[in-house]
């Protein structure tokens, strides 16, 4: 979400009238933006903008193009007069095709350049390279001297040996691919030209180098300081209408800012695309399109008011789109926009009338029966995190990756199916490294982490599990219970699970097996028709000094979504 | 409280107690005396503190007790006085004093050291063999020593000098003693305690349980019941009871049925598609960089169902036919089967409006668990629940999603204040954002909301239907309703936490 700032009072004198504070706060959302902050000692305005759609508003200028429009001060399509001189050509080489092949240009003249047009580019530049231009891949753009500049300029790509200049912020010469690897600019950006043998280059007719697209500007022509008078801009990359949006969101931002705009003639082998560039788009829309979706019955001279206060122009049925904008790809977006100029505040709710009976998942009925009876036995409920990592549920509970699986999955699943734990690709940190596989590691945690708490100490959790197996993945309801403290033994577990299935109506065995987590001879498997569908035991002691633990500790855990579907 | 009123709520086991107390203060002695276990009396003296007879203070003491060996040397003799007694009549060697007086080769070892430290034997060398004599100080030894005096007394405190240099000496050698912190409680009598004892106590005349014999009896009858200390503070129990972020969950969960949505899930482990691709977030969207969602190692790719996935890619490329124009750019095929953790509850809602259950119309919520990257704070856990759904309906606008939202206002925030204002999800078109007044919270981002963008819907359920998508900010909601500072508490593994929680 892109934040921008600027200066109150160069907002006000863009819009020409004073704005207050709490009414920029209510504008600003009508532009989906919102007033992060105001700094009365700076003046300066901070506004993120939620919308990452529409770069036209990340700049102040936007922002004075937006709130013209709702205060009436202009209306429709704002004007952007461009003048045309033949000698403004620039030539594309075939040699970007393969690595980066658009750029768009124009011309800024006639006005000095001050403070906030300096803040102007380097922000919208930045945001707009860095979220729209997808880190500089899509667009980059960079901003020159012209009064340095011969023309014809050409963009070509040559060998990254071949040509040498002084980058900025170094002294030195350097060739293209000693930038990559030294310049920080470089070393930052180099990745989008991975893989390309040759890199692009901007020169002019002298054969002075004014940039390396997408990565840096030259010494010679790309330095732009208070006081410059003429500007030359360029966008590259590789979406054409990407970089030509570029040039019409830039181009529309520095007419408004006073300067004059001249087009570049970009001449491609096949064909001459001039810039800025007039996409002159359009839509339909209708009023029943409008009733439809917002339920606003609107006259047509109401919809044409509105969409001129969201700097639309609108005629029989057509919305004509302004050319700094490319985000408009169905009526519905058009839509929302009358529906916001009308005034979200204006429009009335509806209750919902449509009669619909209540449905709850039939599962969750189910586990909502298990845990009522679980709570009666005086356990204490947990609520653990469904991330997990390894050492809890394994290396802590004596057993190898998914070895549990035995005790818990249906008979039929065979230990070649390739059971597994979901494991987190770039995990943020250890701890939350894997999905959870079964829940009575999480009950020891819980036990080991209340050493000095009062026993004895009885808790559930029920939960969601999520296991492999081959390329699928299935999650389960399971339960699990631990009973702790001196006289903690197997009968305690039996009961409750008993008491659980009897009440739940499932008739059930235990059958003795082995596995490492629970003492040998006192662990068996739950079995329910046949069906393995959890296990039951008194903890090793093993286990036990794994989690510090010096107290008798036994429970169980079952599958409650192998239980529901015996019953459904 | 009057005398005669306390000596009535005495139990038994105080009853035995207090009539002693004007004269023994020492807790061995009273059990002695009493012929009480340890713990009947220290019940007892707990009691009567409440009562305001004694009072029980905590002591820490420094008590020797004997080790291992020291007991064993009780019942021996000492090493070095073993020794001693093989060359009382004769010098013998080495070997032959170890084997007779059965002494192990370390115990030899500090024996040797220790008799000769204290002039107790003279050591000769003969034919290669130590020899060993008894001195006159030596005999002096086979009488009592101070070490055996010291061993016999045990357990004690260190009290005098004499002891502790003996304790020094001995608490160098292996396992002879312990030493350990014992609580020793000391009791004080009160005043009120001092008229009490007074008083004439036994524990015949009063009926402390009534008993199923008494009542078939009647014996009962004429009997003084023992007074009982009603205001008396009682131990803490805990019960079984609903983890308390779930019992939250539980009440949304029940509201939504109330108002009659049904109830929906899906996966955790979610693919790339109905995460996102289905709900027509462009594939080259900034918030779908790896960094903010959890992909997964194995397995990397699901199925699909590819005649689905074949409307959704045009959508992207080309509008399928909804009158938009698409996000034109190539859609790739092998990406939206990438599995990821589920980042949003919305990836349920796209599954439930391409499910063959879908009735038109109708109205549909999920409480689900959801995953980001996050930093983990006060405000940001990786692991979290998200509530969302959606109404859909031939005849439903914007209206009626302003109208749901009214309600949620209503029934989340309990409040008739509140502002929907413009708001951006990339899958709704309107979108609107819920800000309500809470009455605690102050203006607070409630929900998010919209209607689905065409192009989402055509998809999914086969045509173009008007759809009011919402989800609701449950866990802010959530902490401040259970009090809770830190997001983290919601799942929180505090046993006192989870015990103590108020039911709310």
């Amino acid at each position: 979400m892109p934040t921008i700032s600027f200066s109150l009072e160069d907002l006000q004198n863009l819009v020409g009238e004073k704005i207050s504070i709490d009414k920029l706060k209510e504008l600003l959302s009508y532009g989906k933006a919102e007033l992060e902050n105001y700094d009365k000692d700076t003046d300066e305005v901070t506004v993120s903008c939620d919308d990452t759609n529409l770069p036209y508003l990340w700049s102040v200028e936007g922002i004075a193009r937006l709130l013209k429009g709702l205060l009436g001060k202009e209306k429709g399509i704002p004007k952007l007069e461009v003048f045309k001189e033949s000698k403004h050509e620039l030539i594309v080489g075939k040699s970007v095709s393969k690595v980066r092949p658009y750029i768009a240009a124009f011309i800024a003249r006639g006005k000095k350049v001050d403070d906030n047009s300096i803040k102007m580019m380097i922000d919208l530049q930045e945001k707009f390279c860095e979220s729209y231009g997808r880190r500089r891949k899509k667009v980059a753009i960079g901003v020159y001297n012209y009064k340095k500049i011969k023309f014809p300029v050409t963009y070509k790509a040559t060998d990254p040996e071949s040509i040498k200049f002084i980058p900025l912020d170094f002294k030195k010469e350097m060739t293209q691919a000693e930038i990559l690897e030294e310049h920080p600019k470089g070393k930052e950006y180099a990745w989008i030209l991975e893989g390309s043998d040759k890199y692009p280059i901007l020169v002019d007719n002298k054969d002075n180098v004014l940039s390396f697209p997408p990565i840096i500007n030259s010494v010679y022509s790309g330095k732009i300081e208070i006081g410059d008078e003429d500007l030359f801009f360029e966008a590259t990359g590789e979406d054409l209408d990407a970089v030509l949006l570029a040039a019409n969101i830039f181009a529309q931002a520095f007419y408004e800012r006073g300067f004059n705009i001249y087009a570049v003639d970009v001449k491609y082998e096949d064909k001459k695309i001039t810039s800025p560039y007039m996409f002159n788009e359009s839509i339909k829309i209708s009023g029943s399109q409008i009733k439809n979706l917002t339920g606003l019955e609107l006259k047509e001279e109401e919809i044409k008011r509105l969409l001129g206060r969201m700097r639309f122009d609108y005629k029989a049925g057509k919305v004509m789109i302004p050319d700094y904008r490319r985000d408009i790809m169905h009526p519905v977006d058009i839509i929302e926009d009358v529906a916001i100029a009308y005034g979200y505040d204006n429009i009335k709710p509806e209750p919902v009338t449509v009669y619909t009976p209540g449905q709850p998942m039939e599962i969750n009925k189910f586990i909502d029966k298990a845990r009522e009876i679980l709570m009666g036995l005086s356990y204490q409920e947990i609520m653990s995190p469904i991330l997990s990592n390894k050492s809890i549920l394994y290396e802590n509970m004596n057993i190898k990756d998914m070895e549990n699986r035995r005790f818990s999955e249906p008979s039929e699943a065979k230990a070649s199916s390739g059971f597994g734990t979901i494991e987190i690709k770039e995990p943020m940190s250890e701890t939350y490294s894997v999905v959870r596989t079964w829940l009575l590691p999480i009950l020891m945690e819980v036990l080991s982490k209340n050493k000095h708490t009062d026993y004895p100490q009885k808790i559930f959790e029920e939960g969601i599990v999520t296991v492999r197996k081959g390329d699928d993945v299935k999650d389960y309801h399971r339960v699990a219970l631990l009973s702790a403290h001196k006289d903690a033994d197997f009968t305690e577990a039996k009961q409750a699970l008993d008491l659980l299935m009897r009440l739940l109506g499932f008739k059930y065995e235990v059958v003795e097996v082995e596995h490492d987590s629970f003492i040998p001879g006192r662990v068996g498997r739950v079995v329910v028709d046949g069906m393995k569908v959890g296990f039951i035991g008194e903890i090793a002691p093993s286990v036990l000094k794994n989690w510090d633990l010096d107290v008798s500790v036994v429970g169980f855990e079952v599958n409650l979504t192998e239980l529901f579907e015996k019953i459904k | 409280m009057d005398i005669k009123k306390l000596i009535d709520t005495l139990h038994p086991l105080e009853r035995k107690v207090l009539p002693i107390l004007g004269r023994v203060l020492d807790f061995n002695k009273i059990v002695e005396e009493t012929g009480l276990k340890d713990v009947e009396v220290m019940r007892a003296l707990q009691w009567l503190q409440n009562k305001g007879v004694v009072k029980l203070k905590d002591e820490l003491k420094e008590v020797v007790e004997l080790g291992k060996n020291g007991k064993r040397y009780i019942e021996q003799g000492l090493p070095e006085k073993r020794f001693l007694k093989e060359i009382e009549e004769e010098p013998k060697d080495a070997d032959s004093i170890k084997e007779k007086a059965s002494l192990s080769k370390e115990e030899f070892g500090v024996c040797m050291g220790v008799l000769k430290k204290n002039s107790a034997i003279l050591i000769d060398k003969k034919d290669g063999k130590l020899i060993f004599t008894i001195t006159p100080t030596g005999k002096k030894f086979l009488e009592r020593t101070d070490e055996e005096d010291f061993l016999k007394k045990l357990p004690i405190e260190l009290k005098t000098l004499k002891e502790t240099m003996v304790f020094e000496g001995l608490r160098k050698r292996k396992d002879i003693l312990k030493v350990q912190l014992l609580k020793i409680k000391k009791i004080e009598i009160t005043e009120l305690g001092k008229k009490a004892v007074k008083e004439k106590i036994t524990d015949k005349e009063v009926v402390d349980r009534l008993t199923a014999d008494m009542l078939k009896t009647g014996e009962w009858k004429g009997k003084k019941f023992r007074r009982y200390d009603v205001e008396i503070n009682v131990p803490e129990i805990y019960g079984g009871k609903k983890q308390h972020y779930r019992r939250f969950l539980e009440e949304v969960r029940e509201k939504f049925l109330e108002l009659g949505f049904t109830e929906c899930d899906g996966p955790i482990v979610e693919s790339d598609f109905y995460n996102m691709d289905a709900l027509y977030m462009p594939q080259f969207h900034s918030a779908r960089d790896i960094h903010d969602a959890y992909y997964i190692k194995e397995p990397k790719y699901c199925k699909l169902d590819e005649k689905l996935v074949k409307k959704v890619k045009e959508a992207h490329e080309n509008g399928y036919r909804t009158g938009s124009k698409g996000w034109g750019y190539k859609f790739d095929i092998k990406k939206t089967h990438m599995n990821l953790l589920r980042t949003h509850d919305t990836s349920i809602s796209a599954r439930t409006l391409s499910s063959k259950k879908l009735k038109i119309p109708g109205k549909y919520f999920q409480i689900s668990r959801c995953f980001r990257p996050d930093v983990i704070d006060a405000s940001h856990n990786v692991d979290f629940n998200q509530v969302g759904g959606f109404v859909i309906g031939e005849d439903l606008n914007l209206k009626h999603l302003f109208g749901l939202l009214a309600m949620f206002a209503k029934e989340f925030a309990g409040t008739d204040e509140y502002k929907i204002v413009p708001g951006y999800f990339p899958f709704t078109e309107p979108s609107a954002e819920l800000i309500a007044k809470h009455p605690d919270l102050g203006w607070i981002e409630l929900a998010g909301s919209g209607m689905f963008r065409p192009e989402m819907v055509k998809p999914l359920v086969g045509k173009v239907v008007p759809v009011v998508a919402w989800g609701v900010g449950i866990d802010r909601l959530a902490m401040f309703k259970l009090g809770l500072k830190d997001i983290r508490q919601l799942f929180s593994h505090d046993l006192k936490f989870l015990r103590n929680v108020k039911v709310v």
